[in-house]
């Protein structure tokens, strides 16, 4: 590529260095267990959207049943540590390859489908998961699975009071994906993506090696997203069909990529830095009233920047205009 | 949590945040969070909780002549007639949010306690929370059974679960059977979340030890868009009795759909939720005549203990409507709570689990039926005799267990 | 014990597997009429409303209102309740859905936000001024009357939605195809550009196409409130269904939701006979995938 393009690309990896390193010193400022736990959710967010991103924003394959790898991450760890005794460390693992398996099976029935067609199908096929889950006796069914927490131990990743390693769990967990993402961007499936994207024509004569690349990011999405799904049931201890793989839990991991900048570096980080507290805040400010203003609030806010900034937030910094190109 | 110098001067937050619970006794005020859902599918519970909370604090915290623990004179007299202060949280029907939320209260409301919360699923979480800070939690209205089999200490539940209930209703079925009328045949109705799985697991357990066959095990979709294949099937089991376990939109569908479909049951005897509900008996109050529903309030109490019409008007004041099962529960969960805390003496988390460990108040001293409140190791209160009521002429008359009906009960409904 | 294969005594009859198919149909019928709106604006501009179930709640609450305050049986309030939603319907697109067309990046996902926020909001608002509490309408010259030929049972109110929901299929029809109107708003889908050189304002066939998709809803909302219950969040139980029955039918296809609907309530009803009932909508999930992995346009699609 070009100058500028490596210019910037050694300019957003410094900045994220820098912002790490920033977010890793946080918690010497911040004793608060509830700011903690909001900055807890906006980093876990971020790395989830951020997972989506490679996906449904770099990929154009708009996937709103991500909730699907979220609930199988939580519920490996959970039931193999319950039902077997496994470490959560390696459920994490399992989960992820389970997902990431599923992932490319699911990529491979529905790439084929085109718009909305493809995004109902990943809706409804998360919710017959859902459905199933939610009459598996076995799996806790419609009671969930209640992960009991004795004490602090990081072999079984469960810390009575403490925030903090949940904290870096997550922060590390961002990271990940953020890398993950900057790396794609350069290599070979991101010059296919962005090839196709910009002609439609160019996906014909590369038809087999851009759904064979597709294949890889749905895999890579979903194991990111599992692993994910995997510390919110450490981090919860409590784990539901509903709470892990219910339709809005779809929506929510897509909104800060579509609000920060669908298909961009830089979008889901900013936009789950900002719509994450702003959720948590006025709900927890405004939603005791029982009059539903913390939606109008949130709604609200979600049409304006839609409409306002259709690049998302990250088309305010000139420099990253665009990013995804 | 010991206080180092450099966390001293990080500032004010940050010092409260690691103030030891301790030092928060002996103040002139007490608070209390209350986590409901107020936004979301079940708000109108939340909304509905709020009132009764809010009728509790009025006899808590005003001059009140109730034969009720901490009615007379004002506040907490254990804490020099203290207030109590009550902080509502909203948990969207979301057990994670319920978590944080209960977390919030704790740390930064610096509440005493915490009373909650509608859905089973997210009392699992935030009595976890509580449990970590060691805080009370009084679950003023879950009724999953396994919330107090957890081994939590600090987990209290004056009110009744769905096994104590289900019992309560072959108890009445035994009891009608002796005396010749018919019942042999059950079909269970119940939604898929943890309220009607738990119940209809109570109730199959039971039926199959007591030797009443069901002839319909029905788990339907919450807030199914239609009812009508579930219904259809009810109709061709057609069973001595239908027990359904549902929320008040589903209660409302299925009485509507039974209707339509001409199903008419010989007898209904429902778990409570939507069957307690006003909303439901706006509805389709006509088709109900005669319906049966498990509770652990009646109104008609009142006619023994003029104290609980009073509180209601009280209540209908706030609310508009009639307490019922869940509101009367919730108010008297506060009751027990601020009770507790008055002879703990202190705003102490250890000191409030103990003095509700040794709760023992008698029933006529509550708005319940209950022969008294008084909590086992586990923190559930085997004293609250559930009662079975029966809605006749638009309104619900006790019809069992003996001691407190005051009408026999109709059978089959009209 | 819920299903064909330990069923109790009766539970499987001849009577019982018609009536579950009769049911399902008046149902699927009603699941065409609430989805008809949502393929019209669809197959108009490309675009899916993510608020349609809002839509809905609005409908039954005016229904709604409009019995409690002035008496007026939902029967009669139906042609009202769509006029006012045809308004309504005009004025979202001139207000926020005209903006996220003209989007210049991502415009299939703006018009997925923006219309998902706006269901955020019409929930918050429905909630703050009509408060969270469920609603019904207890008597009306439909509710609760059913008919009754040779054992199997037929809700009046759903038989009227079916029949509304043919007529109202049968009208558009016609409408598209015979009107100036209609075919002008198949000029505009498919030509934008080329319409307004001859002197067709896109503008105004939208707001148009948009009061109508609403105006369909309003019918529905009408109908619905008659059996069921009406509460802020009431539209998320059918959202999905009306999307799914949209794209099975095939977008584009204003038929194909007719179709879809209907497939979509026999599919219900006869999962509800074989699986336990909570897993229904299972069926209905699975028969969309299916059609769409052999069919990628669903069945009557023409994008």
């Amino acid at each position: 590529m070009d100058k500028n393009f490596a210019t910037r690309r050694r300019r957003d990896l410094f900045v994220a260095a820098a912002l790490a390193v920033i977010a890793a010193l946080a918690p010497l400022f911040v004793k608060d267990v509830y700011v903690q736990n909001i900055l807890i959710l906006t980093l876990m967010y971020a790395a989830l959207s951020q997972s989506w991103n490679i996906l449904s924003g770099y990929c154009g394959q708009i996937s709103l049943g991500h909730a699907l790898y979220f609930g199988l991450g939580a519920y490996t760890t959970a039931l193999l540590f319950m039902k077997f005794g496994v470490l959560p460390w390696f459920g994490m693992l399992a989960g992820g390859l389970l997902s990431a398996l599923i992932a490319m099976g699911l990529g491979y029935l529905c790439f084929r489908l085109r718009g909305h067609y493809f995004v109902i199908a990943t809706i409804v096929i998360a919710e017959i998961t859902l459905l199933l889950f939610h009459n598996w006796d076995w799996a806790g069914a419609a009671l969930g699975i209640d992960i009991p927490v004795r004490g602090d131990s990081w072999l079984k990743f469960q810390f009575t009071r403490s925030k903090l390693p949940y904290f870096y769990f997550a922060l590390v967990l961002a990271c990940v994906a953020w890398f993950v993402t900057w790396w794609l961007e350069d290599s070979k499936w991101g010059f296919w993506w962005r090839a196709v994207k910009d002609n439609p024509e160019a996906a014909e004569s590369l038809g087999v090696v851009v759904f064979n690349s597709k294949m890889g990011a749905a895999a890579v999405s979903a194991f990111l997203v599992a692993v994910g799904g995997s510390f919110y049931a450490q981090f919860v201890s409590y784990i539901d069909p509903e709470s892990v793989m219910g339709f809005q839990f779809s929506l929510l991991m897509a909104l800060p990529a579509v609000l920060g900048g669908i298909g961009t570096l830089w979008g889901p980080v900013l936009g789950a830095a900002i719509l994450i507290p702003l959720t948590e805040l006025t709900r927890s400010f405004i939603g005791g009233s029982g009059r539903g203003v913390d939606l109008i609030v949130y709604g609200t806010l979600i049409i304006l920047i839609s409409l306002a900034l259709p690049r998302g937030l990250v088309s305010l910094f000139p420099s990253r205009k665009g990013a995804a190109r | 949590m010991t206080i180092t110098r450099r966390d001293v001067l990080l500032g004010a937050t940050a010092t409260a945040a690691l103030m030891p619970l301790a030092a928060r006794a002996q103040t002139s005020e007490v608070v209390i969070g209350v986590i409901y859902p107020f936004s979301g599918a079940s708000a109108q519970q939340g909304v509905d909780a709020q009132k009764a909370y809010e009728t509790a604090l009025e006899v808590i915290n005003k001059d009140t002549d109730f034969d009720l623990p901490l009615a007379k004179g004002e506040g907490l007299p254990g804490l020099g007639g203290a207030k109590v202060r009550l902080v509502f949280a909203d948990h969207q029907a979301d057990p994670q949010k319920g978590r944080a939320e209960a977390e919030r209260l704790i740390t930064q409301e610096k509440v005493c306690a915490v009373i909650g919360t509608y859905q089973s699923s997210v009392a699992v979480t935030v009595s976890q929370i509580c449990e970590r800070y060691q805080i009370p939690f009084v679950s003023a209205d879950n009724s999953s059974p396994s919330l107090h089999r957890r081994g939590l200490k600090y987990y209290f539940r004056a009110s009744p679960h769905d096994e104590m209930y289900s019992a309560a209703m072959f108890d009445f079925f035994d009891a009608l059977k002796k005396k010749g009328t018919k019942i042999n045949t059950l079909a269970l109705f119940h939604e898929d979340t943890i309220f009607g799985t738990d119940s209809g697991n109570a109730q199959a357990k039971i039926a199959a030890e007591r030797g009443y066959k069901i002839l319909a095990d029905i788990k339907y979709r919450n807030n199914s868009p239609s009812l009508s294949a579930e219904v259809q099937q009810l109709k061709s089991a057609s069973a001595d009795v239908l027990m359904p376990s549902s929320y008040t939109t589903d209660g409302i569908l299925l009485v509507k759909t039974m209707a339509e479909l001409g199903y008419k049951p010989n007898a209904i005897v429902a778990q409570d939720a939507g069957f307690s509900e006003k909303a439901l008996y706006d509805a389709v109050g006509d088709k109900l005549e005669g319906v049966i529903s498990r509770g652990t309030f009646s109104l008609d109490l009142a006619q023994k203990r003029p104290m609980v019409g009073k509180i209601n008007e009280m209540f209908k004041a706030r609310s508009g409507k009639d307490l019922n099962d869940l509101t009367s529960r919730q108010f008297m969960g506060l009751i027990v709570l601020a009770d507790a805390i008055s002879r703990a003496k202190s705003t102490e988390g250890e000191k409030i689990r103990d003095a509700l460990a040794a709760t023992d108040i008698p029933g006529d001293k509550t708005i319940m039926p209950w022969k008294r409140i008084k909590f086992d190791e586990m923190g559930q209160n085997n004293d609250a005799d559930p009662v079975l009521l029966q809605y006749v002429g638009g309104k619900f008359v006790t019809i069992f267990p003996p001691q407190a009906a005051i009408a026999e009960a109709t059978w089959p409904m009209k | 014990m819920n299903s064909i294969f330990d069923g109790g005594p009766g539970v499987l009859t001849a009577e019982a597997i018609i009536q579950s198919l009769a049911s399902g149909l008046l149902m699927g019928l009603l699941y065409g009429l609430i989805a008809v709106g949502l393929a019209l604006i669809f197959g108009l501009m490309d675009v899916v409303n993510f608020a349609h179930g809002e839509f809905l709640m609005i409908s039954m609450y005016a229904t709604f209102f409009l019995f409690a305050f002035f008496a007026i049986d939902p029967l009669l309030s139906a042609p009202l309740v769509a006029a006012a939603m045809f308004v309504f319907g005009a004025v979202v697109y001139l207000l926020i859905v005209r903006f996220a067309m003209r989007a210049k990046a991502n415009a299939g996902m703006v018009q997925i936000f923006s219309t998902f926020g706006l269901a955020i909001v019409m929930r918050g608002l429905a909630q703050f001024f009509f408060t969270p509490d469920y609603r019904s309408i207890p008597q009306s010259a439909l509710g609760g009357k059913t008919v009754s030929i040779a054992g199997i049972f037929l809700p009046e109110p759903q038989l009227v939605g079916a029949l509304l929901s043919i007529a109202a299929f049968g009208a558009l029809y016609l409408f598209i195809n015979r009107t100036d109107f209609g075919r002008a708003l198949e000029a505009t889908r498919e030509d934008p550009g080329a319409v307004a050189l001859v002197g067709i304002d896109k503008n105004r066939v939208f707001a148009l196409g948009w009061g109508l998709g609403a105006a369909l809803v309003g019918l529905s909302g009408a109908i619905m409130a008659i059996f069921f219950y009406i509460y802020p969040d009431v539209g998320a139980s059918f959202a999905l269904i009306a999307y799914v029955t949209v794209a099975l039918g095939g977008f584009g296809s204003v038929f194909g939701a007719f179709a879809g609907g209907i497939i979509v309530g026999l599919v219900e009803a006869t999962t509800a006979l074989i699986l336990p009932p909570s897993l229904k909508s299972v069926g209905i999930y699975a028969v969309y995938l299916l059609v769409v992995f052999i069919r990628p346009r669903g069945l009557f699609g023409s994008m």
